[in-house]
Protein backbone atom coordinates (compact mmCIF):
# COMPACT_ATOMS: atom_id res chain seq x y z
CA UNK A 1 0.00 0.00 0.00
CA UNK A 2 1.20 3.71 -0.33
CA UNK A 3 0.64 6.11 2.48
CA UNK A 4 -1.31 8.96 1.55
CA UNK A 5 1.23 11.78 1.88
CA UNK A 6 2.99 10.10 -1.05
CA UNK A 7 -0.45 9.78 -3.73
CA UNK A 8 0.59 12.13 -6.38
CA UNK A 9 -0.34 12.77 -10.45
CA UNK A 10 0.27 13.88 -13.64
CA UNK A 11 2.07 16.46 -14.46
CA UNK A 12 4.93 15.38 -12.49
CA UNK A 13 8.97 16.56 -12.53
CA UNK A 14 10.91 13.62 -13.26
CA UNK A 15 14.41 15.29 -13.50
CA UNK A 16 14.71 18.97 -13.65
CA UNK A 17 13.23 20.02 -17.04
CA UNK A 18 11.42 16.65 -17.76
CA UNK A 19 8.08 15.82 -17.24
CA UNK A 20 5.89 13.08 -16.92
CA UNK A 21 2.00 13.93 -18.60
CA UNK A 22 -0.68 11.39 -19.32
CA UNK A 23 -2.79 8.86 -18.05
CA UNK A 24 -3.76 5.44 -17.04
CA UNK A 25 -5.71 2.42 -19.14
CA UNK A 26 -7.50 0.26 -17.34
CA UNK A 27 -6.95 -3.52 -17.69
CA UNK A 28 -8.24 -6.29 -16.73
CA UNK A 29 -6.23 -9.48 -16.21
CA UNK A 30 -6.43 -12.98 -13.62
CA UNK A 31 -9.67 -11.25 -12.53
CA UNK A 32 -8.31 -8.11 -11.44
CA UNK A 33 -7.85 -4.95 -12.39
CA UNK A 34 -4.84 -3.15 -13.41
CA UNK A 35 -3.37 0.19 -14.67
CA UNK A 36 -1.09 1.09 -17.38
CA UNK A 37 0.33 3.96 -18.54
CA UNK A 38 0.19 5.67 -22.26
CA UNK A 39 2.70 8.27 -20.76
CA UNK A 40 3.83 11.27 -22.92
CA UNK A 41 7.15 13.33 -21.28
CA UNK A 42 7.77 17.04 -22.18
CA UNK A 43 11.72 18.05 -22.34
CA UNK A 44 12.59 21.61 -21.53
CA UNK A 45 15.57 23.69 -22.86
CA UNK A 46 16.60 26.85 -22.95
CA UNK A 47 15.60 27.67 -26.57
CA UNK A 48 12.94 24.65 -26.85
CA UNK A 49 10.95 22.34 -25.82
CA UNK A 50 9.88 18.68 -27.07
CA UNK A 51 7.72 16.03 -26.38
CA UNK A 52 8.22 12.53 -26.09
CA UNK A 53 5.34 10.69 -27.15
CA UNK A 54 1.37 11.67 -27.77
CA UNK A 55 0.09 9.38 -24.93
CA UNK A 56 -3.07 7.55 -25.97
CA UNK A 57 -5.97 9.31 -28.38
CA UNK A 58 -8.15 9.07 -25.30
CA UNK A 59 -6.01 10.83 -23.41
CA UNK A 60 -5.44 13.93 -25.51
CA UNK A 61 -7.61 16.52 -23.77
CA UNK A 62 -5.78 15.48 -20.65
CA UNK A 63 -2.42 15.86 -22.00
CA UNK A 64 -3.84 19.45 -23.95
CA UNK A 65 -4.68 21.25 -20.91
CA UNK A 66 -1.24 19.54 -19.30
CA UNK A 67 0.69 20.69 -22.19
CA UNK A 68 -0.40 23.76 -21.76
CA UNK A 69 -0.02 24.38 -18.12
CA UNK A 70 3.46 23.33 -18.36
CA UNK A 71 4.62 25.60 -21.64
CA UNK A 72 3.17 28.59 -19.93
CA UNK A 73 5.81 31.01 -19.60
CA UNK A 74 8.92 28.05 -21.03
CA UNK A 75 10.37 27.81 -24.15
CA UNK A 76 7.73 26.93 -27.38
CA UNK A 77 7.30 23.37 -28.20
CA UNK A 78 9.16 22.71 -31.13
CA UNK A 79 9.68 19.52 -31.75
CA UNK A 80 7.89 16.29 -31.35
CA UNK A 81 9.32 12.83 -31.02
CA UNK A 82 7.28 9.58 -31.39
CA UNK A 83 9.35 5.96 -30.24
CA UNK A 84 7.24 4.31 -33.04
CA UNK A 85 3.72 4.34 -34.76
CA UNK A 86 1.44 2.75 -32.66
CA UNK A 87 -1.90 4.38 -31.42
CA UNK A 88 -1.26 4.51 -27.48
CA UNK A 89 2.16 6.00 -28.51
CA UNK A 90 1.45 8.48 -31.55
CA UNK A 91 -2.58 8.45 -31.41
CA UNK A 92 -2.47 12.66 -30.55
CA UNK A 93 0.24 13.57 -32.83
CA UNK A 94 -2.32 14.45 -35.33
CA UNK A 95 -3.74 17.04 -32.94
CA UNK A 96 -0.47 17.98 -31.54
CA UNK A 97 0.86 19.21 -35.05
CA UNK A 98 -2.96 20.98 -35.74
CA UNK A 99 -2.11 22.70 -32.32
CA UNK A 100 1.42 23.45 -32.44
CA UNK A 101 1.78 25.38 -35.60
CA UNK A 102 5.85 25.34 -35.39
CA UNK A 103 5.72 21.55 -33.98
CA UNK A 104 8.34 19.25 -35.99
CA UNK A 105 7.79 15.46 -35.88
CA UNK A 106 10.36 13.74 -35.30
CA UNK A 107 11.72 10.27 -35.31
CA UNK A 108 10.97 6.62 -37.89
CA UNK A 109 8.36 8.71 -40.06
CA UNK A 110 7.30 5.61 -41.86
CA UNK A 111 3.86 5.15 -42.23
CA UNK A 112 3.06 8.98 -41.38
CA UNK A 113 2.73 10.42 -44.60
CA UNK A 114 -0.22 7.93 -45.08
CA UNK A 115 -1.70 8.33 -42.10
CA UNK A 116 -1.56 12.17 -41.98
CA UNK A 117 -0.75 13.25 -44.96
CA UNK A 118 -1.63 17.14 -44.03
CA UNK A 119 1.72 17.41 -42.41
CA UNK A 120 3.96 15.68 -44.78
CA UNK A 121 5.85 18.37 -44.93
CA UNK A 122 6.49 18.74 -40.91
CA UNK A 123 8.43 15.51 -40.72
CA UNK A 124 11.70 15.00 -40.13
CA UNK A 125 13.14 11.66 -40.31
CA UNK A 126 15.86 10.90 -37.48
CA UNK A 127 17.90 7.92 -36.39
CA UNK A 128 20.64 6.26 -34.27
CA UNK A 129 23.07 9.26 -33.36
CA UNK A 130 20.83 11.94 -34.45
CA UNK A 131 19.69 14.46 -31.91
CA UNK A 132 18.26 17.96 -31.61
CA UNK A 133 19.46 20.97 -30.11
CA UNK A 134 16.82 22.44 -27.11
CA UNK A 135 19.56 24.68 -25.88
CA UNK A 136 21.14 23.59 -22.64
CA UNK A 137 20.62 19.78 -23.47
CA UNK A 138 20.23 17.82 -26.42
CA UNK A 139 18.09 15.02 -27.07
CA UNK A 140 19.61 12.16 -28.67
CA UNK A 141 17.98 9.17 -30.56
CA UNK A 142 19.45 6.05 -29.37
CA UNK A 143 19.43 2.23 -29.78
CA UNK A 144 15.75 0.52 -29.43
CA UNK A 145 16.14 -2.67 -27.40
CA UNK A 146 12.97 -3.92 -26.33
CA UNK A 147 10.32 -2.82 -29.38
CA UNK A 148 7.45 -3.84 -31.57
CA UNK A 149 7.23 -2.24 -35.07
CA UNK A 150 10.39 -2.56 -36.65
CA UNK A 151 10.13 1.42 -37.16
CA UNK A 152 10.97 2.03 -32.86
CA UNK A 153 13.80 4.63 -31.84
CA UNK A 154 14.58 5.30 -28.34
CA UNK A 155 15.68 8.72 -26.90
CA UNK A 156 17.61 10.15 -24.62
CA UNK A 157 18.01 13.44 -22.95
CA UNK A 158 21.49 14.25 -22.70
CA UNK A 159 21.04 16.47 -19.63
CA UNK A 160 19.93 14.65 -17.17
CA UNK A 161 20.53 11.33 -18.78
CA UNK A 162 16.87 10.58 -19.27
CA UNK A 163 16.35 7.16 -21.28
CA UNK A 164 12.87 7.78 -23.55
CA UNK A 165 12.07 3.85 -23.86
CA UNK A 166 9.08 3.39 -25.45
CA UNK A 167 7.91 -0.01 -24.57
CA UNK A 168 11.16 -0.87 -22.91
CA UNK A 169 10.18 -1.05 -18.80
CA UNK A 170 6.65 -1.72 -19.74
CA UNK A 171 4.78 -2.64 -16.70
CA UNK A 172 0.99 -2.60 -15.21
CA UNK A 173 0.53 -1.00 -11.79
CA UNK A 174 -1.85 -1.61 -8.91
CA UNK A 175 -4.34 1.74 -8.72
CA UNK A 176 -6.26 0.00 -5.64
CA UNK A 177 -2.85 0.36 -4.07
CA UNK A 178 -2.43 4.25 -5.01
CA UNK A 179 0.38 3.63 -7.03
CA UNK A 180 -0.95 6.03 -10.03
CA UNK A 181 1.26 8.97 -10.12
CA UNK A 182 4.14 7.47 -8.41
CA UNK A 183 7.58 6.81 -9.63
CA UNK A 184 8.64 2.92 -9.45
CA UNK A 185 10.75 3.54 -6.42
CA UNK A 186 7.94 4.90 -4.31
CA UNK A 187 5.47 2.02 -4.90
CA UNK A 188 6.45 0.01 -2.61
CA UNK A 189 3.78 -2.79 -2.50
CA UNK A 190 4.30 -3.24 -6.65
CA UNK A 191 5.66 -6.76 -7.61
CA UNK A 192 7.46 -5.75 -10.58
CA UNK A 193 7.79 -9.19 -12.04
CA UNK A 194 4.07 -10.12 -11.41
CA UNK A 195 3.03 -6.85 -13.40
CA UNK A 196 5.74 -7.51 -16.12
CA UNK A 197 4.31 -10.53 -16.80
CA UNK A 198 0.63 -9.15 -16.91
CA UNK A 199 1.70 -6.62 -19.76
CA UNK A 200 3.82 -8.70 -21.34
CA UNK A 201 0.68 -11.32 -21.66
CA UNK A 202 -1.67 -8.18 -23.13
CA UNK A 203 0.57 -6.83 -25.10
CA UNK A 204 4.35 -7.91 -25.80
CA UNK A 205 3.32 -11.40 -27.03
CA UNK A 206 6.72 -12.00 -28.64
CA UNK A 207 8.40 -11.99 -25.52
CA UNK A 208 6.61 -15.11 -24.71
CA UNK A 209 8.67 -16.99 -27.66
CA UNK A 210 11.81 -15.47 -27.78
CA UNK A 211 14.89 -15.91 -25.21
CA UNK A 212 14.95 -12.50 -23.30
CA UNK A 213 18.15 -13.19 -21.95
CA UNK A 214 19.66 -11.16 -24.58
CA UNK A 215 17.37 -8.55 -24.02
CA UNK A 216 17.82 -8.21 -20.94
CA UNK A 217 21.31 -8.10 -20.99
CA UNK A 218 21.64 -5.86 -24.04
CA UNK A 219 18.94 -3.11 -21.86
CA UNK A 220 21.40 -3.36 -19.08
CA UNK A 221 24.47 -2.68 -21.41
CA UNK A 222 22.49 0.40 -23.01
CA UNK A 223 21.44 1.76 -19.19
CA UNK A 224 24.96 1.60 -18.05
CA UNK A 225 26.69 2.83 -21.49
CA UNK A 226 24.01 5.55 -21.48
CA UNK A 227 24.71 6.14 -17.55
CA UNK A 228 20.90 6.70 -17.20
CA UNK A 229 19.75 8.37 -14.42
CA UNK A 230 16.38 8.56 -14.67
CA UNK A 231 13.82 5.89 -16.83
CA UNK A 232 10.83 7.37 -18.58
CA UNK A 233 8.79 4.68 -19.87
CA UNK A 234 5.55 5.08 -21.81
CA UNK A 235 3.36 2.20 -19.62
CA UNK A 236 5.79 1.50 -16.49
CA UNK A 237 6.07 3.89 -13.73
CA UNK A 238 9.36 6.12 -14.26
CA UNK A 239 12.21 5.25 -12.68
CA UNK A 240 14.50 7.56 -10.37
CA UNK A 241 17.23 5.26 -8.97
CA UNK A 242 17.98 2.60 -12.28
CA UNK A 243 20.66 0.14 -10.01
CA UNK A 244 18.01 -0.34 -7.35
CA UNK A 245 15.12 -1.18 -9.99
CA UNK A 246 16.92 -2.25 -12.51
CA UNK A 247 17.28 -5.90 -11.46
CA UNK A 248 13.64 -5.60 -10.94
CA UNK A 249 12.69 -5.03 -14.22
CA UNK A 250 15.45 -7.92 -15.72
CA UNK A 251 13.52 -10.17 -13.25
CA UNK A 252 10.32 -8.86 -14.96
CA UNK A 253 11.33 -9.56 -18.02
CA UNK A 254 12.56 -13.08 -17.62
CA UNK A 255 9.59 -13.86 -15.55
CA UNK A 256 7.06 -12.33 -18.04
CA UNK A 257 8.35 -14.17 -20.64
CA UNK A 258 8.29 -17.71 -19.19
CA UNK A 259 4.92 -17.25 -18.29
CA UNK A 260 2.39 -18.75 -21.26
CA UNK A 261 0.70 -16.51 -23.12
CA UNK A 262 -3.18 -16.24 -22.31
CA UNK A 263 -4.10 -13.51 -24.50
CA UNK A 264 -5.36 -9.66 -25.10
CA UNK A 265 -8.65 -8.15 -24.30
CA UNK A 266 -11.04 -9.95 -22.48
CA UNK A 267 -14.96 -9.20 -23.68
CA UNK A 268 -18.27 -11.05 -23.18
CA UNK A 269 -18.58 -14.55 -24.69
CA UNK A 270 -21.19 -13.75 -27.64
CA UNK A 271 -21.59 -10.37 -29.90
CA UNK A 272 -25.10 -9.50 -30.71
CA UNK B 1 8.78 13.08 -47.50
CA UNK B 2 6.06 14.48 -49.78
CA UNK B 3 2.22 13.87 -51.22
CA UNK B 4 3.83 12.76 -54.32
CA UNK B 5 4.85 9.34 -52.79
CA UNK B 6 1.46 8.38 -52.24
CA UNK B 7 -0.46 6.91 -54.95
CA UNK B 8 -3.92 7.10 -54.21
CA UNK B 9 -5.45 4.51 -56.87
CA UNK B 10 -8.26 2.86 -54.86
CA UNK B 11 -10.33 -0.09 -56.46
CA UNK B 12 -13.14 -2.34 -55.80
CA UNK B 13 -11.67 -6.55 -56.36
CA UNK B 14 -14.87 -8.36 -56.14
CA UNK B 15 -14.07 -11.66 -54.57
CA UNK B 16 -17.43 -12.65 -54.30
CA UNK B 17 -20.00 -11.38 -55.73
CA UNK B 18 -22.68 -9.90 -53.69
CA UNK B 19 -20.90 -11.10 -50.42
CA UNK B 20 -17.13 -10.05 -50.19
CA UNK B 21 -15.45 -7.17 -51.80
CA UNK B 22 -11.63 -5.48 -51.15
CA UNK B 23 -11.71 -1.81 -51.44
CA UNK B 24 -7.70 -2.03 -52.18
CA UNK B 25 -5.71 1.19 -51.73
CA UNK B 26 -2.17 1.79 -53.76
CA UNK B 27 0.53 1.75 -50.99
CA UNK B 28 4.18 2.62 -52.69
CA UNK B 29 6.79 0.64 -51.04
CA UNK B 30 10.11 2.94 -50.59
CA UNK B 31 10.96 1.57 -47.29
CA UNK B 32 8.31 4.06 -45.00
CA UNK B 33 5.79 1.70 -44.59
CA UNK B 34 6.69 -0.26 -41.24
CA UNK B 35 4.49 -3.45 -42.38
CA UNK B 36 7.43 -4.24 -45.23
CA UNK B 37 10.90 -4.65 -45.13
CA UNK B 38 13.10 -1.53 -44.94
CA UNK B 39 14.77 -2.48 -48.44
CA UNK B 40 11.65 -3.23 -50.17
CA UNK B 41 10.10 -1.49 -53.49
CA UNK B 42 6.90 -1.55 -55.32
CA UNK B 43 3.52 -1.41 -54.29
CA UNK B 44 1.36 -3.21 -52.31
CA UNK B 45 -2.89 -3.16 -51.83
CA UNK B 46 -3.98 -2.05 -48.49
CA UNK B 47 -7.61 -3.61 -48.15
CA UNK B 48 -10.27 -2.57 -46.53
CA UNK B 49 -13.08 -5.88 -46.82
CA UNK B 50 -16.34 -5.50 -47.32
CA UNK B 51 -18.30 -8.13 -46.35
CA UNK B 52 -22.50 -8.17 -47.38
CA UNK B 53 -25.10 -10.13 -46.49
CA UNK B 54 -28.67 -8.67 -47.49
CA UNK B 55 -28.54 -5.63 -45.97
CA UNK B 56 -26.22 -5.91 -43.17
CA UNK B 57 -22.72 -5.02 -44.08
CA UNK B 58 -19.46 -5.48 -42.37
CA UNK B 59 -16.10 -3.58 -43.24
CA UNK B 60 -12.93 -5.35 -41.38
CA UNK B 61 -10.20 -2.30 -41.43
CA UNK B 62 -10.33 1.00 -42.46
CA UNK B 63 -7.40 2.33 -44.53
CA UNK B 64 -5.12 5.14 -44.03
CA UNK B 65 -5.87 9.00 -44.07
CA UNK B 66 -4.46 9.38 -47.72
CA UNK B 67 -6.80 7.06 -49.52
CA UNK B 68 -9.95 7.82 -47.66
CA UNK B 69 -12.02 9.95 -49.99
CA UNK B 70 -11.27 7.07 -52.10
CA UNK B 71 -12.21 4.55 -50.09
CA UNK B 72 -15.27 6.23 -49.00
CA UNK B 73 -16.49 6.55 -52.51
CA UNK B 74 -16.03 3.25 -53.16
CA UNK B 75 -18.17 1.96 -50.22
CA UNK B 76 -20.88 4.63 -51.44
CA UNK B 77 -20.53 2.29 -54.63
CA UNK B 78 -21.26 -1.22 -52.96
CA UNK B 79 -23.25 -0.22 -50.18
CA UNK B 80 -26.79 0.32 -51.00
CA UNK B 81 -29.53 2.91 -49.72
CA UNK B 82 -31.03 0.94 -46.35
CA UNK B 83 -27.53 -0.83 -45.91
CA UNK B 84 -26.38 -1.36 -42.26
CA UNK B 85 -22.64 -0.79 -41.63
CA UNK B 86 -20.34 -2.36 -38.97
CA UNK B 87 -16.89 -2.06 -38.63
CA UNK B 88 -14.07 -4.47 -36.94
CA UNK B 89 -10.35 -2.91 -37.28
CA UNK B 90 -8.74 -6.23 -36.81
CA UNK B 91 -4.86 -4.39 -35.29
CA UNK B 92 -6.77 -1.61 -33.24
CA UNK B 93 -3.26 -0.21 -32.49
CA UNK B 94 -2.46 -0.03 -36.09
CA UNK B 95 -3.19 3.28 -38.56
CA UNK B 96 -3.36 1.02 -41.22
CA UNK B 97 -6.71 -0.42 -39.77
CA UNK B 98 -8.10 2.67 -37.62
CA UNK B 99 -7.33 6.07 -39.24
CA UNK B 100 -10.80 6.10 -41.14
CA UNK B 101 -13.35 4.74 -38.42
CA UNK B 102 -14.70 7.78 -37.35
CA UNK B 103 -15.09 9.42 -40.90
CA UNK B 104 -16.71 6.05 -41.98
CA UNK B 105 -18.74 5.72 -39.01
CA UNK B 106 -20.30 9.10 -39.74
CA UNK B 107 -20.48 8.91 -43.09
CA UNK B 108 -22.63 5.48 -42.94
CA UNK B 109 -24.20 5.85 -39.76
CA UNK B 110 -22.59 2.72 -38.82
CA UNK B 111 -24.71 0.63 -36.70
CA UNK B 112 -21.52 -0.85 -34.12
CA UNK B 113 -17.77 -1.07 -34.06
CA UNK B 114 -16.39 -4.67 -32.89
CA UNK B 115 -13.53 -4.12 -30.74
CA UNK B 116 -11.64 -6.13 -27.53
CA UNK B 117 -11.91 -2.87 -25.56
CA UNK B 118 -14.98 -1.24 -24.02
CA UNK B 119 -15.15 1.88 -26.37
CA UNK B 120 -13.47 1.63 -29.28
CA UNK B 121 -14.38 5.29 -30.59
CA UNK B 122 -11.42 6.27 -27.54
CA UNK B 123 -8.70 4.23 -29.63
CA UNK B 124 -9.38 5.98 -32.94
CA UNK B 125 -9.85 9.79 -32.76
CA UNK B 126 -6.59 11.42 -34.40
CA UNK B 127 -7.99 14.55 -35.84
CA UNK B 128 -10.15 17.73 -34.88
CA UNK B 129 -11.12 17.78 -38.26
CA UNK B 130 -13.79 14.58 -37.53
CA UNK B 131 -14.35 16.28 -33.95
CA UNK B 132 -17.34 18.08 -35.38
CA UNK B 133 -20.62 18.57 -33.68
CA UNK B 134 -22.84 15.70 -34.50
CA UNK B 135 -25.56 13.57 -32.59
CA UNK B 136 -24.20 10.34 -34.29
CA UNK B 137 -22.13 8.10 -31.28
CA UNK B 138 -20.27 5.09 -32.70
CA UNK B 139 -21.27 2.20 -30.43
CA UNK B 140 -19.14 -0.33 -29.50
CA UNK B 141 -19.93 -3.88 -29.40
CA UNK B 142 -17.23 -6.35 -27.49
CA UNK B 143 -15.78 -8.94 -28.93
CA UNK B 144 -13.99 -11.71 -26.58
CA UNK B 145 -10.46 -13.79 -27.61
CA UNK B 146 -12.81 -15.66 -29.70
CA UNK B 147 -16.24 -15.22 -30.44
CA UNK B 148 -19.02 -15.86 -33.25
CA UNK B 149 -20.12 -12.59 -35.10
CA UNK B 150 -23.46 -12.95 -36.94
CA UNK B 151 -24.32 -11.11 -40.26
CA UNK B 152 -26.80 -10.82 -42.03
CA UNK B 153 -30.64 -9.16 -40.77
CA UNK B 154 -31.47 -13.06 -39.32
CA UNK B 155 -27.98 -13.73 -38.40
CA UNK B 156 -27.71 -16.26 -41.38
CA UNK B 157 -23.89 -15.77 -41.92
CA UNK B 158 -21.76 -16.61 -38.99
CA UNK B 159 -17.96 -15.59 -38.71
CA UNK B 160 -15.78 -16.68 -36.38
CA UNK B 161 -13.43 -13.97 -34.97
CA UNK B 162 -10.54 -15.06 -32.74
CA UNK B 163 -7.03 -14.42 -31.82
CA UNK B 164 -4.36 -14.00 -34.81
CA UNK B 165 -2.03 -17.07 -33.67
CA UNK B 166 1.35 -15.33 -34.65
CA UNK B 167 1.54 -11.76 -34.02
CA UNK B 168 3.03 -8.53 -32.80
CA UNK B 169 0.35 -6.48 -31.48
CA UNK B 170 -3.04 -7.22 -30.87
CA UNK B 171 -4.53 -8.74 -34.14
CA UNK B 172 -7.58 -10.76 -34.79
CA UNK B 173 -8.69 -13.27 -37.85
CA UNK B 174 -11.71 -13.60 -38.70
CA UNK B 175 -13.34 -16.80 -40.53
CA UNK B 176 -15.92 -16.20 -42.55
CA UNK B 177 -17.11 -20.29 -43.70
CA UNK B 178 -19.85 -19.22 -45.98
CA UNK B 179 -17.39 -17.62 -48.46
CA UNK B 180 -14.06 -19.68 -47.16
CA UNK B 181 -12.26 -16.40 -46.36
CA UNK B 182 -9.69 -16.19 -43.25
CA UNK B 183 -9.06 -12.63 -42.93
CA UNK B 184 -5.40 -13.10 -41.76
CA UNK B 185 -4.88 -9.28 -40.81
CA UNK B 186 -0.79 -8.97 -40.74
CA UNK B 187 0.00 -13.06 -41.67
CA UNK B 188 0.15 -13.86 -45.21
CA UNK B 189 1.28 -10.61 -46.46
CA UNK B 190 4.26 -11.19 -47.50
CA UNK B 191 3.56 -10.89 -51.74
CA UNK B 192 3.78 -7.37 -52.62
CA UNK B 193 4.42 -6.45 -56.53
CA UNK B 194 7.47 -4.54 -58.82
CA UNK B 195 4.01 -1.99 -60.06
CA UNK B 196 0.79 -0.83 -59.34
CA UNK B 197 -0.90 -3.15 -61.59
CA UNK B 198 -0.42 -6.02 -59.46
CA UNK B 199 -1.62 -8.94 -59.66
CA UNK B 200 -3.16 -9.04 -56.26
CA UNK B 201 -4.74 -12.01 -56.18
CA UNK B 202 -3.08 -15.32 -56.44
CA UNK B 203 -4.59 -18.17 -57.44
CA UNK B 204 -2.22 -20.59 -58.75
CA UNK B 205 -0.02 -22.49 -56.09
CA UNK B 206 2.83 -22.31 -58.24
CA UNK B 207 3.09 -18.54 -57.77
CA UNK B 208 2.86 -18.31 -53.86
CA UNK B 209 6.36 -17.43 -52.91
CA UNK B 210 9.48 -19.57 -51.61
CA UNK B 211 10.01 -20.46 -48.47
CA UNK B 212 13.07 -18.45 -48.00
CA UNK B 213 11.40 -15.08 -49.32
CA UNK B 214 8.87 -15.66 -46.37
CA UNK B 215 11.45 -16.39 -43.94
CA UNK B 216 13.39 -13.45 -44.89
CA UNK B 217 9.86 -11.20 -45.18
CA UNK B 218 8.85 -12.37 -40.98
CA UNK B 219 12.27 -11.59 -39.84
CA UNK B 220 12.61 -8.09 -41.92
CA UNK B 221 8.91 -6.90 -40.44
CA UNK B 222 7.36 -7.26 -37.79
CA UNK B 223 8.31 -11.22 -36.57
CA UNK B 224 12.03 -9.94 -36.74
CA UNK B 225 12.39 -11.93 -33.27
CA UNK B 226 11.45 -15.39 -33.99
CA UNK B 227 14.97 -16.18 -35.02
CA UNK B 228 15.77 -19.04 -32.18
CA UNK B 229 12.39 -18.18 -30.45
CA UNK B 230 9.14 -20.97 -30.09
CA UNK B 231 8.33 -21.45 -33.20
CA UNK B 232 7.04 -24.66 -33.29
CA UNK B 233 4.94 -23.75 -30.49
CA UNK B 234 3.50 -21.10 -33.32
CA UNK B 235 3.35 -23.51 -36.09
CA UNK B 236 0.82 -25.38 -34.20
CA UNK B 237 -1.43 -22.59 -33.52
CA UNK B 238 -1.27 -21.95 -37.63
CA UNK B 239 -2.08 -25.27 -38.21
CA UNK B 240 -4.69 -25.45 -35.98
CA UNK B 241 -6.47 -22.87 -37.41
CA UNK B 242 -5.84 -24.61 -41.10
CA UNK B 243 -7.87 -27.87 -39.66
CA UNK B 244 -10.56 -26.24 -37.87
CA UNK B 245 -11.59 -24.46 -41.12
CA UNK B 246 -12.08 -25.06 -44.37
CA UNK B 247 -10.19 -21.81 -45.90
CA UNK B 248 -10.25 -21.69 -49.65
CA UNK B 249 -8.98 -17.76 -49.62
CA UNK B 250 -6.69 -15.79 -47.41
CA UNK B 251 -7.36 -12.29 -47.05
CA UNK B 252 -4.69 -10.68 -45.89
CA UNK B 253 -4.59 -6.92 -44.27
CA UNK B 254 -1.96 -6.23 -46.87
CA UNK B 255 -0.56 -7.65 -50.13
CA UNK B 256 -2.00 -10.65 -52.14
CA UNK B 257 -5.21 -12.67 -51.68
CA UNK B 258 -4.78 -16.01 -52.10
CA UNK B 259 -7.54 -18.30 -54.13
CA UNK B 260 -8.38 -22.01 -54.44
CA UNK B 261 -7.01 -24.89 -51.69
CA UNK B 262 -4.13 -25.19 -53.43
CA UNK B 263 -2.95 -22.35 -53.39
CA UNK B 264 -4.18 -21.37 -49.60
CA UNK B 265 -2.57 -24.89 -48.37
CA UNK B 266 0.98 -23.97 -50.14
CA UNK B 267 0.87 -20.82 -48.49
CA UNK B 268 0.15 -22.89 -44.64
CA UNK B 269 2.82 -25.04 -45.98
CA UNK B 270 5.39 -22.85 -46.67
CA UNK B 271 4.67 -20.10 -43.58
CA UNK B 272 5.17 -23.40 -41.20
CA UNK B 273 7.73 -24.40 -43.27
CA UNK B 274 9.98 -20.86 -42.67
CA UNK B 275 8.61 -20.74 -39.01
CA UNK B 276 10.01 -24.53 -38.61
CA UNK B 277 12.80 -23.30 -39.68
CA UNK B 278 13.63 -20.43 -37.43
CA UNK B 279 12.83 -22.36 -33.88
CA UNK B 280 15.26 -22.87 -30.71
CA UNK B 281 15.74 -26.31 -31.76
CA UNK B 282 17.44 -25.63 -35.08
CA UNK B 283 18.39 -21.95 -34.83
CA UNK B 284 20.46 -20.29 -32.00
CA UNK B 285 18.73 -17.46 -31.06
CA UNK B 286 20.71 -14.05 -30.46
CA UNK B 287 19.79 -10.19 -29.65
CA UNK B 288 18.77 -8.84 -32.93
CA UNK B 289 19.45 -5.25 -34.03
CA UNK B 290 16.82 -2.79 -35.31
CA UNK B 291 18.18 -2.52 -38.83
CA UNK B 292 19.71 -6.48 -39.43
CA UNK B 293 18.62 -7.80 -42.72
CA UNK B 294 18.30 -11.01 -42.58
Amino acid sequence: MTAPHLRKGTPRELAPGVHWLGDCLEQHANGKIYHTYNAAYLVIGTEASLLVETGHPKDYPLLAGQLQSLLEGQPPLRYLFVTHQETPHSGGLGRILEDYDDVILCGDMSDYHLAFPQFADRMKPMRDGDSIDLGGRRFHVVEPVIRDLRTTWWGFDDKEKVLFPGDGFAYSHYHEDGHCGLFAEEAISLNIPEVSAVFADRALFWTKFTDMKHYADRLEYIVKKLDARYIAPAHGLPIIDPATTFPKIKEGLLYGSSVPESGTETGPTKAA
Amino acid sequence: MNNSQVSAVTEVISLVPDKLYSVASTIRLDGSVSSYPANATGYTKGHCYLLKEGKDALLLDTGYTAHRSAIIASLRGILAEGDELSIYPLRLNEYMSVCNVEMIAQTFRAKQCYSGNPDASLWVGFSRHVERPDDYQLKTTLVARRQEIDLGSAGERKLQAFQAPIRLIGTRWVMDPSTGTLFSSDSFTHEWSRTTHGPWVIDDADDVAAMPHIRSFLLNTRYWWLEGGKTEELCAKIDAVRRDYSIERIAPGYGKITEGRAAVDRQFDRLIEALRSLDRSVTPSAYVDRDLIR
